[in-house]
């Protein structure tokens, strides 16, 4: 521990951790420094000069090297003449620090003065007016009046778009530097700058697009001032109408903690909307950032944005061959007499945006009538890490120095943004970074070591790494054996196992159901053998295309590699979240009776016989469980429009006609059913999962200038469950098999391989209906290697047909040479059927005149 | 298409070679020097190029340029003539000097000659405060002082600039 010092703030015996700035101390003690350019998330730069206080050291002896004492035996305090700056000034040993005197009041006054000469003071029209650092501390410091010239004031810009999500209003930025600093420092894309000097310094991007980070919404939450507001949020509302509610972002298996801002709305027809999403503090997951897709992506509750967008209101049964609208009782009844008599002849379809609570439902009443369930994903793996997951306690902000973290598979900074952003941090603190992958990605900057392999070779490469480290299963296949060859694997697989802690995160890229679900075996296989399980930071964590797909396996729902026949020979399939005909036409081909429960009216809906309207989940309760594996939270942020039902109230009713125990009203009831009968989840209740611990720093109270607009934590920090490797149960190496055919043989007769890849903003259903985001959404597009684009004859940006599993697409080329030659990379979920790695046919596409 | 790196090839080279390869981005200053140079100006291409080159983000150079006074973002005349103006230079006739050369020339602060070879600026302190009227004439030729000026002198100067005559160092410090 480091060593400890006392101090006094304004009269307050406070003791710190040495190298702990005044600032911090103050705030530790319940005493607050006004601040404008620092932030306890970034390092000091005494820019502003508002957090000046009086410092007082005591007087040392030079010759004897003691405390000098006054007549009273007191030491002796001198002041320094000047006031100091608190954020950039370490406590020391007897410090007397003074903020409430006249002298700190004065300078306190004087820099609201200078600030305020440059400032419009327009807070009446202001975005950040009512939770503003600039005007709190302008009413609790400021002068009343400026002796300054109105008319001299600087007069700028006030609607510059830095991109299509971000303003900037020039007038109002006090330059106190927190957004390009958070851009360079935290996010790593600096792609705002500073321009100019003094009164015409401004903020600028040059990035095309502008301000082209994935981080960018941050900037609104910490810039002190109404400078920075959000394209989505900017003149939406004053934050004192605003009313909030707690819950998870379910873009990605992250589940960042945010805060749902709602209003009561004339414009909204009367209704109680979503406003904004604002970030919530929880230091284990996602601190007080969040990425700009779960930032601007949550308009799907109000659907719209052009195709299948608009929300389903009311249950529709096909009769005399159209959906027509019927009454629950009617649509409910129609499906348990489908369902009875399907019996064991009903496959249930459920898709990773369900909560827990659905999905166990979902399950209880399959497996009440004898029928089988799967998860619509395209990865596997999540029984594994059930096994050998990371340990309860993980927290990437404990990484540093001993810790290696492998990422396989997986381009984080498009897949899970905030993760990408914590292992960077961890590598400034010291954490051993590998990345393995079949091109570059953005993460391979901070790695020590990439290993990179052909695609098809992601579990061979893990085992190559762990053959590398002992002979113990010599008879690997020849990629393997020539793989573990290579001395930058063998030097990374020998720093991994050295290592204290070791963490492996493994993805899909390049990869179906078959070829994860191994790569997540060897990924054990490493972590077992290298004695890296059942301990806080260390395990396995899986990449997720879905927020809650861990939460599924964890609900005992598993892919099947034989969907699209199981689908076909299904007596009724009853598909819920998922829309497997709009991913892939050929998957249209139902069974007998089809029943859709969802949001929108999907291509899958489309052709169901029965369709059950949902609420979002934005409507309601429930929990996600995170790729950490942590159990959390989310409430109701708006009212469910009337006639709607939660997914496992639907589920339950429907259990309920066919005479099953299930639980139809509440969410919190379904957890106690969850906790009772599936082992991992003992002992959790709603409760649980409401507990919270104070965090540092502390954000989100009154103080907004201290940590920016992050919400504090009181609805929930989650529990992270304990991987059944911590609970002492054994867990056995197993080797995966390797498909027979290698990627080489599966490839098309022109030679090229499709392998799909995970981008963030994608045209998903959730995601499409936030119409500010298309403009950053890529047309529908394929990347190959400008070698292979050559010989087929493609420039770069042609129009293609491409053809997927028997399906003929438009796509754009995007010429790259970092794709691997005869490899054509494939987004998913970007209109384009890919699954996993398959052959692709592509050739230019006729052009079509007008 | 880096059009600054195909041109400039070897002298791009050498810049780079004073610095050690992680440090890359500390070649910034003489680049764009090179790209002003070339262009009059710093074009917002030779921000991209230039962060090509380094590296780092077109931002990061752009808030280079928009730091420094002696880069520029906009065309200007082929030869900038600054004039100091500040405190000391005042004391001995700097802005009267600035008014009546710009007088002389047909132009206000900061115009360019409608013939596209002068434009007339004013600037901080260039360090010459006991030789005022000062100016220094900044062109892709390179830096050059002229001090203790007359608005005769000074136009004399500018005639013999437009005229092509190589102008001289002599009568200041570099
Ligand atoms: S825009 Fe906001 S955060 Fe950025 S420098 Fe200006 S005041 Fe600070
Ligand atoms: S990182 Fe993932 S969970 Fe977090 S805000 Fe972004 S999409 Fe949502
Ligand atoms: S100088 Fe300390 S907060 Fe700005
Ligand atoms: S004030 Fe003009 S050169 Fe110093």
């Amino acid at each position: 521990m480091a060593k400890q010092v006392t101090l006094t703030i304004d009269g307050k015996q406070v003791t710190v951790p040495e190298g702990t700035l005044i600032v911090d101390a103050a705030k530790k003690a319940g005493i607050d420094v006004p601040v404008f350019c620092y932030h306890p998330k970034m390092e000091p730069v005494g820019m502003c000069r508002m957090c000046l206080v009086e410092i007082g050291r005591p007087v040392i002896d030079r010759a004897t090297g003691q405390v000098v004492k006054e007549a009273d035996g007191s030491p002796k305090v001198q002041f320094g003449p000047k006031l100091e700056t608190a954020c950039t000034t370490p406590v020391s040993e007897g410090m007397v620090v003074v903020g409430a005197s006249e002298k700190v009041k004065a300078g306190r006054e004087d820099i609201l003065e200078f600030l305020l000469t440059s400032h419009p003071l327009d807070c009446p029209i202001c975005d950040k007016g009512g939770e503003c650092p600039l005007q709190d501390l302008t009413m609790g410091f400021g002068p009343g009046e400026s002796r300054f010239i109105f008319d001299e004031k600087m007069r700028m810009d006030k609607h510059v778009p830095l991109g299509e999500l971000i303003y900037l209003d020039r007038e109002r930025c006090i330059q106190c530097g927190r957004c390009v600093r958070f851009q360079s420092e935290i996010a790593d894309d600096p792609v705002i700058g500073f321009y100019q000097r003094g009164r015409s310094l401004e903020i600028v991007t040059f990035s095309e697009p502008g301000f082209d980070s994935y981080f960018s919404g941050n900037t609104t939450d910490i810039c002190p001032v109404g400078a920075l507001t959000t394209a989505d949020f900017r003149f939406g509302a004053r934050p004192w109408e605003l009313n909030n509610a707690a819950s998870i972002c379910s873009q990605c298996p992250v589940g960042c903690n945010i805060t749902f801002n709602t209003r009561r709305e004339a414009r909204s027809g009367g209704r109680m909307v979503i406003k904004r999403v604002m970030p919530r503090q929880n230091e284990a997951v996602n601190e007080i950032w969040i990425c700009d897709k779960g930032r601007f992506a949550y308009h799907f509750t109000e659907g719209g944005g052009s195709g299948n967008s608009e929300r389903l209101t009311q249950p529709l049964v096909r009769k005399n061959g159209e959906l027509a609208p019927v009454s629950w009782d009617e649509a409910l009844q129609v499906v348990a007499e489908r369902f009875r008599q399907a019996g064991s002849g009903l496959l249930t379809l459920a898709g990773g945006r369900l909560s827990n609570e659905d999905l166990f439902n979902l399950r209880q009443l399959t497996q009440g009538l004898g029928g089988q369930t799967a998860l619509y994903t395209q990865m596997a793996g999540g029984d594994l890490v059930a096994q050998v997951g990371v340990g309860q306690g993980t927290n990437f902000a404990d990484m540093g120095a001993g810790s290696a973290i492998l990422v396989v598979a997986s381009d984080l900074h498009e897949e899970a943004p905030i993760w990408y952003l914590r292992i960077k941090q961890a590598v400034e603190r010291g954490a051993m970074l590998i990345v393995a992958g079949a091109r570059p990605t953005r993460l391979e900057k901070y790695a020590a070591h990439v290993v990179r392999y052909p695609y098809g070779s992601e579990a061979a490469a893990i085992l190559a790494m762990l053959n590398s480290l002992s002979a113990k299963r010599p008879n690997l296949p020849e990629p393997v054996q020539a793989l573990a060859r290579s001395p930058e694997l063998q030097a990374a697989a020998k720093a991994f196992a050295g290592a204290q802690n070791g963490l492996v995160l493994y993805g899909s890229e390049g990869l179906g159901l078959e070829g994860s679900q191994a790569l997540a075996q060897a990924c054990a296989n490493l972590l077992i053998s290298t004695n890296h399980i059942g301990r806080a930071n260390n395990g396995l964590i899986a990449v997720w295309q879905r927020a809650n797909e861990q939460g599924a396996w964890d609900m005992g729902f598993r892919p099947r590699t034989d969907l699209a026949e199981a689908m076909k020979s299904a007596r009724v399939l009853y598909v819920v979240a998922a829309d497997p005909a709009g991913d892939d036409p050929s998957m249209a081909e139902a069974g007998e009776f089809l029943v859709v429960q969802e949001l929108f009216l999907t291509d899958t809906a489309k052709l169901a016989d029965v369709v059950l309207p949902v609420e979002a989940y934005t409507e309601r309760e429930g929990s996600f469980t995170s790729g950490e594996r942590r159990v959390q939270r989310f409430y109701p942020a708006v009212p469910e429009p009337a006639g709607l039902k939660a997914d496992f109230a639907v589920t339950g009713q429907i259990g309920q006609l066919l005479g099953l125990d299930l639980e139809a009203r509440f969410a919190s009831k379904v957890m106690l059913r969850i906790a009772s009968q599936i082992a991992d989840y003992a002992g959790l209740d709603y409760v649980r999962l409401a507990e919270v611990v104070e965090q540092w720093p502390i954000v989100g109270r009154g103080d907004v200038y201290y940590g920016g607009t992050s919400y504090e934590n009181s609805q929930g920090l989650g529990v992270q469950l304990a991987p059944a490797a911590q609970r002492g149960a054994a867990v056995p190496l197993a080797w995966p098999e390797f498909a027979s055919q290698s990627h080489s043989q599966q490839a098309s007769a022109e030679g090229l391989l499709a392998a799909p890849i995970n981008r963030l903003l994608d045209r998903g259903q959730t995601v499409w209906p936030s119409t500010l985001l298309h403009s950053r959404i890529p047309q529908p597009y394929v990347a190959l290697n400008p070698a292979d684009a050559a010989v087929l004859r493609i420039p770069s940006g042609a129009m293609l047909q491409v053809t997927l599993n028997g399906t003929a697409r438009l796509a754009a080329a995007h010429l790259d040479e970092n794709v691997p030659q005869g490899v054509v990379l494939v987004p998913r979920s970007m209109g384009l059927p890919i699954f996993g790695p398959a052959p692709v046919e592509i050739r230019r596409a006729e052009v079509v005149s007008a | 298409m880096n059009h600054l790196a195909e041109k400039y090839s070897e002298e791009i080279q050498a810049i780079l070679a004073k610095y050690p390869a992680d440090q890359k981005r500390s070649a910034v200053m003489p680049l764009l020097y090179l790209a002003q140079r070339e262009s009059g100006y710093v074009t917002k291409t030779a921000m991209n190029e230039i962060a090509e080159l380094l590296g780092i983000t077109a931002t990061e150079v752009a808030s280079i340029v928009g730091f420094y006074s002696l880069y520029y973002d906009k065309p200007a005349g082929k030869y900038r003539i600054q004039v100091c103006t500040d405190l000391p230079c005042a004391l001995r006739g700097a802005e009267e000097f600035l008014e009546k050369l710009c007088e002389n020339l047909g132009i206000r602060v900061g115009e360019t000659t409608p013939d596209g070879m002068v434009t007339v600026e004013h600037v901080m302190c260039l360090a010459a405060c006991d030789k005022a009227p000062m100016f220094q004439v900044q062109s892709g030729e390179g830096l050059s002082y002229h001090e203790n000026q007359t608005v005769e002198s000074a136009m004399a100067l500018i005639q013999s600039l437009k005229k092509g005559a190589s102008h001289s160092n002599k009568d200041g410090h570099p």
